[in-house]
C-alpha cells in the first residue's frame, strides 16, 4: 500500500535526525547522520537515502517529509547570513545599535552585547516621516530611496530591511520604497518591518525585521535545494517546516517568514515530550533536552507549553535576557542554557573549572570523535567517567577514542589542578549538572512552578546521561525517559498539527465594542491563515482574544468558545478575564476599563496519530555486559551491569547503579534510583534515596 | 509576636540548600517585578524600569532585591522597612495592612518615588515583608524641574499611612491623590502594580515556606547576609590600606547661584572602606539635595560593582561599606529642602569614588559617562482628545572606556534605567522627534575610546493659531562640558567625552528649567560621550580605520585626535604618514 509513510528530518547542531512512521505497521524507524553546516541539505539527502536502502518501497510509499532545523539560529550566530542594508527615516538610523540603552546585568560593569547585524555604513536613513496617528508629515523621498539603492547595489549588499517609524499604523511609506529599491535591485530580499511585527516599539521591530532580511536567501535557498533534492531523488509529495511555536507550515509559508523557523527544532521537541506526557497521562512536566550544543528546557503544565512573542537569539552573555538581539515572533517560552555534550571544559584564571557556553559542534567535535578536537568536552568527561561506551556510540557507528578524551583532560586540568583525569571528569559533568539546574530553578520560579510538582521527561543525545543527576538537583522525583530519545525533535515533527496563527491588534474597550466588527475581524483573520493551510481537511480553528485593563501593555489570553459574538458571550469573556487576573496578580480592583488588545486565530489541522505498537516483551533479560564507571555520589569506581535497552521486558525493574544502552543515547540509573520498563517503552526512573 | 515551637525544621540548611534557597529569594522578587511590569500603566514602570522590589526577613534585614532596578534603590531599600516599622511596629501589623509613603527622608529621596509595603504572614506570624518602590510619573506640585526651592514646591507628600487596613482600603488616601495628581488614573493605576508585586512576592515567599518546611526566614537570611558580607570584605581587604583623595567642583545648577564642591576622601582600611563627603558643600536652593539615603545607595554601588559583583547582593553588601555625609551638606540634607534633582549629585559619586581609586584598582574602573547624571525629558500638556498627558523619556550618553575596552554607545550609569521607544513617547505626547543618532567624534579619544553620545531632537505638534496646545517641557542634562571644571573625564591619559548643550529653535538655552512650548517649536540636545582610556596615540590605527568607516570618529578626528592618516581613495591606514605623525606628536 502507498502514501503510508511519514518522515520527521531535524537537523540539530550535530547531528541530523531521521524518523520514519510506517502508519501500516505502527513502526518507526530511526536514522542520524552527522550534521554538515557547510551543506545542510546534503545530511538530509544523504539519510534519506541511507533509509532508502533498506526500508521497502521508501519513495514510494513516502507522502509527507516535516522539517526542523537550526540553521536559521547558526546562521546568525555565526553572523553567516546576507550582507544586510537597512533603510529607515532620516535622522534614526542607529536604532540598531542604540538598542534599549540599558544593562542587562546591574551588577556586570563591562557588559557585553551582540553586534548589530548592520553594520552603520549601511545604515541609511531617507527623507521620511509618519507620526503616531499614521498621518504623513514628510512624504518619502523617492529619489534618496533611489540613491540609497544604487550605493547598495554598489556597496554589495545582498539583503535589504525597509523599517520606518509608525510603519505599523501607515504602511505606505515602506512599501513604496520597496517598489523603488526593486527597479535598482530585483532580485534581492527585502523586509518590510510593518510585516514582519505589526506593532510599535521600534528597536524590537527594526531587529526583528533585520534578522528576517539577514537569512532571507539563506533560508530560500536551503530550502529550494532541499526541495528539489528530494525530488531528485523520486520525492514530491508534500513538505512542511515546523515553526518556532510547535506548528507547522508548508514551505512556501516558511519561506515568507523564514525568522519564524528560529526555534523549530526545539519547538519540536517540547510537542514530543507533550505526546509522551500525553501517554502517560503525566500533565506537568519539565522537558530537557540536552543536545551537542545547548540544552532547552520547557515546562508543560496541563498538557500544553507556553508561548510567547518575545524571543532573543544570540544571546552573548550566558543566555542572559537581554543580552542577545531581540525577535518579536511567536515561540514556545523556553529555556535555553549553553549546556551540551560538546560543551567546552577549561579552567578560568583563578583555576577554577568552567564548562560551555561555547561548544566544539560536530567539526571538530569532541576530542573522542578524533576528528582533531583538541578541546575537553562533556562527552569526553562522560566516556572518560564510563558512562558512554566507546564501542557503541550511535550503535557503533563512530568509535570514541578513549585515549584521547584522557589525554585532552589531562593536558587541561590535571597538570595545573593535580587532579587525576577521572576525578577533573567527574568535575566536568558535575559543573554542567550544576550549570543547568541552577538556570532551571530561575525559569520554573519565573513560571510560578515547584520542580517537586514536575516530571522531567530527558531526551537529546546526552540528556539521558544527565538527568538523573539534574532532577536530583532540582528535587524532581520521576524521570521520563522516552523511547527513540536521541531523536525526539524528529519524532515531534511526526506528532505536531499542522497550524499557523495570525494577529490583530484591535485596542479597543470591549464595552465600547461592535459584535459585527468583531465577528468580522475574526472572519478576516481566520480567512488569511486558511490561506496557509494547503488543506482544508481535519482543520479546527481556535479563536483568543487577549485582554488587559486599558493602559497596561501585557494582555491575558481568553479562548473564546461561542463564535457568535453578543452580551451574554462579552460578559463571560470579561469574567474569565477578571478571574484569571485576580489568580495571577491577587485582588487589586482596578478601576479601569477593560480593553481588547488583539485578537487572534489559530487555525490546526489535525494529523494521523502516531500509534507505536506495543511489542509485548515479556522475558526478562540478563545484563549484555558489565563496566566500570564513577559514581559521582560515593566519589568512587564502581562495577555496574550495563542492559541493551532494545531487549528490556514490559514491567522490567532495574535497581541503580546500572547502564542502559541503545543505538541514540545511553542512560544513567545511579544509585539510589530504580528503572521501569513502561509499556511504550518509556523508561521511568524513580529516586528513592 | 512569639516563635511557635510545635513547628520543627525538616531541612538542613547544608551548602546546596542554601544555594538553592537563596536563587529562589532572588527568583521571588524578580516574579513579583514581573508582575510589576506586566500590570503597570506608564512608560516609566513598563519601559523605563525605575523600580525596585524587595525581599525582607522578620527582623527587616533586605534578603533579596529585584534584577531588574536602578542602582539608586540599593542603598535606601533597606532603610525604607526600618522605618516603616518604625512608625508600625510589627506587633501592631495585621494581616491585609498596607503601608504607603513618599517621603523623601524616610523613603527614597524625593516625593515622586512611592514605597509601598506588607507584612507576610504565614501560619499566623509575621514571616517577612515585601516592598516595592516605583518611580511615579507625577506627584502634582511644580513638577519635575531643579527650579523649586524647597520640598513644598515639589508636590503632595504622603506621611506613612496604611493604605489598606485588614485589607480594607482607606480611600481617602486615593482622593488626597486624585485631587492632587495631574494624571490620577495612571498614577493610581501604576499604584495597584506595586499592589500586585507585593502580592506576588508574598505567595512566593509562603509558597517557599511550605514547600521547604520551614517556619521562617532568620537562619536562611543570616546566612546569605553573611556570605555576601564576607564576600566583600574579603575583596576589599585585598586593596592596599590607605586614604584617597578627589575633590571637585560641580557644574552649576540652572537658576542656582551657588558653587557645588563634592569632597570626597576614600580610605580602605582592612575589609573596610569609609566614604568621607565631610567638606562638602551645604543644601542649595535648588532642587538636588541628597537625603543621607540616596547618598548612601550612589556610594556603595560602585565598591559592590567593581569589587565583588558576582555574589548578590542584600544587607550584607551595605555593611562593609561606611558612608559619611555631615548633615545639613548637600550630601545629607534634611526637610524641607528640595530633592527632586537629586541624582544631579548622585549619580557622580560612582564616577568620583573610581577616579579616587584609579591608582590602586586600575583596571577595575570606568571613565566618566556621558549620560551621567541621567538625561530626562518632561513633557505635559493635552492632546488632540483633550486627554492630559504626561510623558517622560530618557537618552543616554556614552559608556567610560576602561582598561580594556572602549565604552559602548549611549548605555545608562551609574543609574539603569531603559529608554522609552520613540513610538511609545509619540503615541503618548503631541510631539515628534526629528532625530535619535549617535554623534560622530563625541567619544573620549584614547587607546580605549569612549562611547559616543547622542544628538536629540524634537518638535511640538499641534496648531498654534489655536490656544492651549502648548506643551510643559523640561529636559534635564548633565551641564557638563569638554572644557568646564567637571568635565565628562576620561582616565590613565585618555581624553573626555565630548558634546553638550540645549537649543531651543536653534538658540542655546539652560537645561533642567519648565518652558510653555508652542507648537512647531523645535527641541534639540547632545548627550555627551564618554570618556576615552589611556593615550589615544596608542590606539591601534586599524581601529580608528574602522571608527572612521562606520562613523563613529571623522577622517579629521583620526587625524588630530588619534594621529592616524587615512588614506581617502582606498581607506587604508597611510602607515608612513601616521608614524611620522605620531612621533611628531610625542615629541
Amino acid at each position: 500500500m502507498s502514501d503510508c509513510y511519514r518522515l520527521g528530518i531535524d537537523i540539530g547542531g550535530t547531528f541530523t535526525d531521521f524518523t520514519l512512521y510506517d502508519q501500516i505497521n505502527k513502526e518507526v524507524i530511526v536514522e542520524k547522520v552527522l550534521t554538515s553546516s557547510i551543506a545542510p541539505e546534503k545530511a538530509v539527502l544523504d539519510g534519506v537515502e541511507k533509509l532508502a536502502k533498506y526500508v521497502p518501497n521508501f519513495y514510494k510509499n513516502l507522502y509527507e517529509v516535516i522539517h526542523a532545523t537550526t540553521l536559521i539560529t547558526n546562521v546568525i550566530l555565526e553572523r553567516k547570513g546576507d550582507k544586510t542594508g537597512l533603510i529607515t527615516t532620516e535622522g534614526f538610523k542607529d536604532i540598531l545599535e542604540l538598542r534599549r540603552e540599558v544593562r542587562y546585568d546591574i551588577y556586570d560593569m563591562f557588559i557585553k552585547f551582540p553586534p548589530p547585524l548592520v553594520p552603520r555604513e549601511l545604515r541609511c536613513g531617507v527623507e521620511e516621516r509618519i507620526l503616531a496617528s499614521g498621518q504623513i508629515l514628510k512624504p518619502l523621498n523617492r529619489a534618496e530611496v533611489k540613491k540609497v539603492a544604487l550605493f547598495f547595489k554598489n556597496s554589495g549588499v545582498q539583503a535589504i530591511s525597509i523599517a520606518f517609524l509608525h510603519s505599523y499604523k501607515n504602511n505606505s511609506h515602506e512599501l513604496e520604497a520597496l517598489e523603488i529599491v526593486r527597479n535598482t535591485l530585483p532580485n534581492i530580499p527585502i523586509s518590510l518591518s510593518h510585516q514582519v511585527v505589526a506593532e510599535p516599539k521600534e528597536y524590537e521591530r527594526f531587529s526583528t525585521t533585520t534578522i528576517d532580511a539577514y537569512v532571507k536567501s539563506t533560508a530560500d535557498k536551503y530550502l529550494e535545494k532541499l526541495v528539489l533534492g528530494l525530488k531528485k531523488k523520486g520525492f514530491s509529495k508534500k513538505i512542511y517546516v515546523m515553526l518556532s511555536n510547535g506548528g507547522t507550515a508548508t514551505v512556501e509559508t516558511a519561506k515568507s517568514v523564514p525568522i519564524q523557523m528560529v526555534e523549530s527544532g526545539p519547538a519540536a521537541g517540547v510537542e514530543a515530550a507533550c505526546f509522551f506526557g500525553g501517554l502517560l497521562k503525566r500533565k506537568n512536566l519539565l522537558s530537557f533536552d540536552m543536545g551537542g550544543t545547548t540544552a532547552k528546557l520547557c515546562i508543560v503544565e496541563n498538557g500544553s507549553a507556553s508561548k510567547s512573542r518575545n524571543f532573543e537569539v544570540d544571546r552573548v552573555h550566558r543566555f542572559k535576557s537581554g543580552s542577545g538581539l531581540p525577535a518579536v515572533v511567536p515561540v514556545y517560552d523556553l529555556l535555553e542554557i549553553g549546556a551540551g555534550g560538546g560543551s567546552i571544559a577549561r579552567l578560568d584564571d583563578l583555576n577554577l573549572f568552567k564548562v560551555g557556553p561555547d561548544s566544539s559542534g560536530s567539526n571538530p567535535g569532541p576530542a573522542c570523535y578524533g576528528n582533531k578536537g583538541n578541546k575537553a568536552t562533556v562527552t569526553d568527561a562522560d566516556l572518560l567517567l564510563g558512562y558512554l561506551n566507546p564501542d557503541y556510540f550511535l550503535g557503533g557507528e563512530i568509535q570514541l577514542n578513549l585515549s584521547a578524551s584522557e589525554k585532552v583532560i589531562s593536558d587541561t586540568f590535571s597538570k595545573k589542578t593535580k587532579l587525576s583525569p577521572i576525578k577533573a571528569a567527574a568535575g566536568i559533568h558535575e559543573i554542567v549538572n550544576e550549570n543547568m539546574a541552577s538556570a532551571a530553578r530561575v525559569y520554573i520560579g519565573e513560571k510560578g512552578k515547584s520542580a517537586s510538582d514536575l516530571s522531567l521527561i530527558a531526551f537529546g543525545g546526552a540528556g539521558p546521561v544527565h538527568a538523573v543527576s539534574l532532577a536530583k538537583k532540582l528535587g524532581i522525583k520521576e524521570i521520563i525517559i522516552p523511547p527513540m530519545c536521541g531523536v525526539m525533535s524528529s519524532l515531534g515533527l511526526l506528532t505536531a498539527p499542522v497550524a499557523f496563527e495570525k494577529y490583530k491588534v484591535v485596542r479597543s474597550l470591549i464595552k465600547k465594542i461592535n459584535f459585527k466588527d468583531l465577528e468580522k475581524d475574526f472572519s478576516t483573520l481566520e480567512e488569511e491563515t486558511m490561506k496557509h493551510m494547503d488543506d482544508s481537511a481535519n482543520l479546527s480553528i481556535k479563536r483568543c482574544l487577549e485582554l488587559r485593563y486599558s493602559g497596561q501593555d501585557f494582555p491575558l489570553e481568553v479562548f473564546v468558545k461561542n463564535n457568535l459574538f453578543n452580551k451574554k458571550v462579552i460578559k463571560e469573556i470579561e469574567a474569565s478575564f477578571t478571574k484569571k487576573y485576580e489568580k495571577m496578580y491577587g485582588k487589586v480592583d482596578d478601576e479601569n476599563p477593560i480593553e481588547i488588545a488583539t485578537i487572534r486565530v489559530n487555525v490546526i489541522q489535525k494529523v494521523p496519530k502516531l500509534k507505536l505498537s506495543d511489542t509485548k516483551k515479556t522475558t526478562l533479560v540478563k545484563h549484555k555486559s558489565e563496566r566500570k564507571i564513577y559514581e559521582l555520589d560515593q566519589n568512587k569506581i564502581v562495577s555496574v551491569q550495563v542492559f541493551e535497552r532494545s531487549k528490556l521486558a514490559n514491567g522490567q525493574r532495574l535497581e541503580g547503579p546500572a547502564i542502559i544502552e541503545e543505538k541514540e543515547s545511553t542512560t544513567l540509573v545511579k544509585s539510589g534510583t530504580t528503572a521501569i520498563v513502561h509499556e511504550t517503552g518509556c523508561l521511568i526512573i524513580n529516586i528513592h534515596k | 509576636m512569639q516563635t511557635n515551637p510545635s513547628i520543627k525544621k525538616k531541612i538542613k540548611l547544608d551548602a546546596i540548600t542554601i544555594q538553592i534557597l537563596w536563587n529562589r529569594l532572588i527568583t521571588i522578587v524578580d516574579e513579583a517585578a514581573t508582575g510589576l511590569i506586566r500590570t503597570a500603566y506608564t512608560p516609566s514602570v513598563k519601559e523605563y524600569h525605575d523600580f525596585c522590589c524587595a525581599l525582607f526577613d522578620a527582623n527587616a534585614q533586605m534578603l533579596s532585591h529585584s534584577t531588574i532596578t536602578t542602582a539608586g534603590f540599593l542603598g535606601i531599600v533597606p532603610e525604607v522597612m526600618k522605618n516603616f516599622l518604625k512608625a508600625h511596629p510589627k506587633n501592631t501589623l495585621r494581616p491585609g495592612d498596607v503601608l504607603i509613603t513618599n517621603d523623601p527622608w524616610i523613603a527614597s529621596g524625593h516625593l515622586i518615588d512611592i514605597s509601598i509595603a506588607s507584612p507576610i504572614f504565614y501560619k499566623k506570624q509575621i514571616v517577612g515583608y515585601t516592598l516595592c518602590i516605583v518611580h511615579h510619573l507625577d506627584m502634582g506640585g511644580r513638577m519635575a524641574t531643579l527650579e523649586s526651592k524647597d520640598v513644598y514646591e515639589e508636590g503632595l507628600k504622603i506621611p506613612i499611612l496604611k493604605l489598606f487596613e485588614k485589607g480594607k482600603l482607606n480611600s481617602t488616601i486615593f482622593d488626597f491623590m486624585k485631587a492632587n495628581l495631574r494624571v490620577p488614573d495612571k498614577v493610581l493605576g501604576d499604584v495597584r502594580a506595586q499592589l500586585v508585586a507585593n502580592n506576588v512576592c508574598t505567595r512566593g515567599l509562603q509558597m517557599l515556606l511550605k514547600e521547604y518546611q520551614l517556619s521562617g526566614l532568620e537562619e536562611l537570611g543570616s546566612e546569605v547576609i553573611k556570605r555576601t558580607e564576607s564576600s566583600l570584605r574579603k575583596k576589599i581587604s585585598l586593596l592596599p590600606d590607605g586614604s584617597y583623595r578627589n575633590d571637585v567642583i560641580l557644574p552649576l545648577i540652572p537658576k542656582c547661584a551657588a558653587k557645588i564642591e563634592i569632597k570626597t576622601l576614600v580610605t580602605v582600611c582592612g575589609d573596610e572602606i569609609i566614604i568621607d563627603y565631610t567638606g562638602s558643600s551645604g543644601e542649595v536652593m535648588a532642587a538636588v539635595n541628597c537625603s543621607y539615603n540616596m547618598t548612601r545607595s550612589y556610594t556603595s554601588y560602585p565598591i559592590k560593582l567593581a569589587l565583588d559583583p558576582d555574589v548578590p547582593n542584600n544587607d550584607g553588601g551595605l555593611r562593609p561599606i561606611k558612608v559619611i555625609a555631615p548633615e545639613g551638606t548637600i550630601v545629607n540634607s534634611r526637610p524641607p529642602a528640595a530633592t527632586w534633582g537629586r541624582t544631579m549629585i548622585s549619580h557622580l559619586f560612582p564616577e568620583i569614588i573610581f577616579a579616587a581609586l584609579e591608582k590602586i584598582m586600575p583596571s577595575k574602573i570606568l571613565a566618566s559617562n556621558g549620560g551621567s547624571p541621567s538625561n530626562e525629558v518632561y513633557l505635559h500638556g493635552r492632546g488632540k482628545d483633550g486627554r492630559s498627558f504626561l510623558a517622560i523619556a530618557q537618552h543616554s550618553g556614552g559608556y567610560g572606556a576602561s582598561k580594556f575596552f572602549d565604552g559602548h554607545s549611549c548605555l545608562c550609569f551609574p543609574n539603569n534605567t531603559s529608554n522609552i521607544p520613540i513610538e511609545v513617547t509619540e503615541n503618548e505626547a503631541s510631539m515628534y522627534y526629528t532625530k535619535k543618532e549617535l554623534l560622530t567624534d563625541s567619544g573620549g579619544p584614547g587607546k580605549c575610546r569612549g562611547g559616543l553620545g547622542q544628538e536629540v531632537g524634537f518638535c511640538i505638534l499641534g496648531d498654534h493659531t489655536k490656544i492651549n496646545q502648548y506643551v510643559e517641557t523640561s529636559v534635564r542634562l548633565s551641564g557638563r562640558t569638554e572644557n568646564g571644571t567637571f568635565p565628562v573625564a576620561g582616565l590613565s591619559g585618555g581624553r573626555n567625552g565630548r558634546g553638550s548643550g540645549m537649543w531651543i529653535n536653534k538658540k542655546a538655552v539652560e537645561h533642567g528649567i519648565y518652558r510653555r512650548l508652542q507648537p512647531q517649536s523645535m527641541v534639540k540636545f547632545i548627550i555627551s560621550g564618554g570618556g576615552g582610556y589611556g593615550e589615544a596615540r596608542d590606539r591601534d590605527p586599524q581601529k580608528v580605520l574602522e571608527d572612521v568607516r562606520q562613523g563613529y570618529i571623522s577622517m579629521s578626528g583620526a587625524k588630530t585626535d588619534y594621529g592616524v592618516i587615512i588614506n581617502k581613495k582606498n581607506m587604508t591606514v597611510d602607515i608612513k604618514s601616521t608614524t611620522l605623525l605620531r612621533k611628531q606628536k610625542n615629541g
